[in-house]
């Protein structure tokens, strides 16, 4: 067995380890790979500081399922448990060591962990010659239950492989392969392996009839013997290489016990087939057909559920890994709404924002330049992801043509082309872009967002004016809009997440409840009265609330 | 999914009404294939949006969309059958000003007919 092609991807915990003792140091490292370099070089996997370790001192190598320790030359020697050696098969709790004596050594692949075991399991089984003490079911049994462990690593390559390897040893048969079904319900080869350990690809003289066969019939395994069949003659790849025996098992989805008090005569009740195993031997020294049919039995029942096992646990890995994927961009798009506001002294702002469960597109922004103090809202459509990023893209666009002074109709246009050239489909932002000077001159331009709010003392207006989201359609002509706020005034954002917040009746809260939350309070009021309103009921979508309080140009110098 | 469509003939316009949600997802997936499939045999379409409550930012996407893949290639989609929310949607962001929409199928259908004489 060529133990580098199984060993599994990084961090599965079953590969050997060593052990590096320098002085009060010790470190564990994973010999995941052949050869394994050890000596003074830099470029070493294992480097050892130290003048009597050569600099090309050693490598340990991973043959027919063992590891061997190979001395490169090296000038003072290379030592397994105090003898010194040239080449030297490696055994659990071997002590290497590298020309310096006692300061630095090795030990080899201690017993400490459990997944260890397991691999050792397995390699026991795989060394394990036929005797006349143990019965083939009994190995079986054991290789079943160590497969059993390796499930919980997770390795669907190597429960395959180790599956073909024990069938193998079991039925004496030439090869094997497991072929599993694909989405679309072909089946592909997923492992073979001949009785040697090598492995080997599908080719021709596999009898898909026999597959399909199997696969369709309702029984535990197909054992056909060629010669002995009359209705295989057309059977081409049969015929044309003269295989003599095939056992074919399909591999069925296990099916969840039904109650036990129910009627008799359920117990043949078989799951969905989702792949077959497949061994034969082409030549008449080896009959398969005397193969003992508990062995068969045993092979059929387990091997799917171990297969099933492994794939549950793979696709749990894949979730796991989207979701740190979706954690990252969260906590970008964290990073983005955490704004620091810039003090001004004739203007104070506040934003907050209520996340819902997915990542959104909401952003805001402040910046303060010379032409005054200027705020972003904007809305991406859509969720996840690719909303996140184009909200990243977005922020950065215009904070940088905000900073360069430009009027706020030319950056959203140039935004607009910029988006719509990029052709991200049907992405686009709705935003609002305001600029408030120390005189309470209040300028924007509305892109398709909710109407601002802007309350006075006495009342709370919406402006009507607006323009085309940004990103959906080319040569969109954006205008601005102009306002002068008195000390006191208050322009209020928020995004759509805020009126369309529902209580657990379905209700909106409308724009009608925002005017009433907006014109009795502040920023801390509106969030109060939203989270009133929802009762306990999830967020459908981001809610983000901006206010710009205007408090006057007091002290502030008139050009 | 929330969405259903169904396609007749007026006068040679191909009438598709919708009924349920237009939202991010599924169902403004399946609108956009829908109408793309429709747009395959016809170039005068009238979608009837009586029956949808509510569209969100996801659907107007697809909506715009497959309203400007339509133009390019010469056909047209006008609107009919615009509900408050959906009519607020489109005028918060200024779509009424691309859309051409109209109070009754027979306007639409009418206005076809004139674009065409």
């Amino acid at each position: 067995m060529d133990l580098t092609t199984i060993i599994p991807a990084a961090g599965s915990g079953v590969f050997p380890t060593l052990v590096f003792v320098q002085g009060n140091e010790q470190r564990v490292i994973n010999l995941d790979h052949s050869p394994f370099s050890v000596g003074r070089k830099v470029d070493k996997d294992l480097v050892i500081a130290d003048p009597r370790v050569s600099r090309d001192h050693a490598v340990i190598v991973s043959e027919n399922g063992q590891f061997s320790v190979l001395d490169q030359g090296s000038k003072h020697g290379t030592f397994v448990n105090g003898e010194k050696i040239e080449r030297r098969v490696l055994e659990r709790n071997d002590r290497l060591e590298f020309g310096v004596r006692e300061a630095a050594y090795v030990i080899f692949n201690p017993q400490h962990s459990t997944t260890n075991s397991a691999r050792e399991f397995l390699s026991q089984i795989s060394g394990m010659q036929l005797s006349q003490e143990t019965t083939d079911l009994e190995k079986l049994v054991i290789f079943l239950e160590a497969a059993r462990k390796l499930n919980t690593v997770g390795v669907l390559d190597e429960i395959l492989m180790t599956l073909l390897e024990g069938t193998l040893k079991l039925t004496r048969a030439e090869r094997g392969y497991v072929f599993l079904k694909n989405e679309q319900g072909q089946l592909r080869l997923a492992a073979g392996r001949n009785a040697k350990g090598e492995p080997v690809l599908e080719d021709t003289t596999i009898s898909h009839s026999i597959l399909d066969d199997a696969l369709r019939s309702n029984s535990e395994f197909v054992l056909t013997d060629t010669s002995r069949s009359a209705d295989l003659v057309g059977r081409n790849s049969i015929v044309a290489y003269d295989l003599r025996t095939v056992i074919c098992v399909p591999l069925r989805k296990p099916i969840v016990q039904a109650t036990r008090g129910a009627k008799d005569g359920t117990t043949a009740a078989s799951g969905e087939a989702m792949g077959a195993l497949y061994v034969d031997s082409r030549f008449a020294s080896r009959d398969l057909s005397s193969v003992s049919q508990d062995i068969l039995h045993a092979i059929a029942t387990e091997a799917a559920s171990l297969i099933e096992n492994a794939r549950l646990v793979q696709a749990e890995e894949a979730a796991k890994r989207y979701q740190q994927e979706l954690a990252i961009a969260a906590s970008i798009q964290q990073r983005l709404m955490a704004v620091t506001i810039p003090e001004v002294p004739f203007a104070r702002l506040g934003g907050r924002n209520l996340s819902c469960k997915e990542i959104g597109g909401d952003f805001f922004d402040a910046v303060n330049t010379r032409e005054g103090l200027a705020v972003v809202l904007a809305d991406v459509s859509g969720k996840g992801v690719s909303a996140a990023l184009l909200a990243q893209m977005l922020q950065g666009m215009i904070y940088s043509q905000l900073t360069a002074g430009m009027q706020l109709s030319e950056i959203v246009t140039a935004v607009n082309s910029f988006f719509t050239h990029k052709h991200i489909g049907e992405k686009y932002a709705t935003l609002i872009l305001a600029r408030i000077r120390s005189d309470g001159e209040l300028e924007y331009v509305n892109c398709g967002h909710i109407p601002p709010l802007i309350v006075s003392a006495d009342r709370v207006e919406r402006p009507e004016h607006s323009n085309l989201p940004v990103g959906l359609l080319p040569g969109a002509e954006y205008k601005g809009a102009q306002v002068n706020l008195k000390p006191g005034d208050r322009l209020i954002l928020v995004t759509d997440g805020v009126t369309e917040a529902q209580d657990p009746q379905g209700e909106f809260f409308e724009d009608s409840r925002l005017e009433a939350a907006a014109r009795k309070g502040t920023l801390e009021d509106i969030f109060t009265a939203i989270a009133n309103f929802c009762s306990g009921a999830p967020l459908g979508d981001d809610c983000t609330v901006v206010e710009l309080l205007y408090t006057g140009s007091k002290g502030q110098k008139t050009h | 999914m929330n969405l259903k469509m169904e396609t007749r003939q007026a006068d040679g316009v191909t009438i598709v009404s919708c009924t349920g949600r237009i939202v991010f997802g599924e169902e403004s997936n399946a609108l956009r294939d829908y109408l793309k499939r429709t747009l395959s045999s016809s170039r005068s379409i009238v979608l009837d949006l009586t029956g949808i409550s509510y569209i969100d930012s996801g659907g107007l996407g697809a909506l715009v969309g497959v309203y400007s893949s339509a133009r390019s290639q010469g056909a047209d989609i006008k609107l009919t059958g615009l509900g408050p929310r959906v009519r607020d949607v489109l005028q918060i962001t200024k779509l009424v000003t691309v859309f051409e929409a109209y109070d009754s199928e027979q306007q639409a259908v009418a206005a076809f007919k004139r674009g065409a004489a």
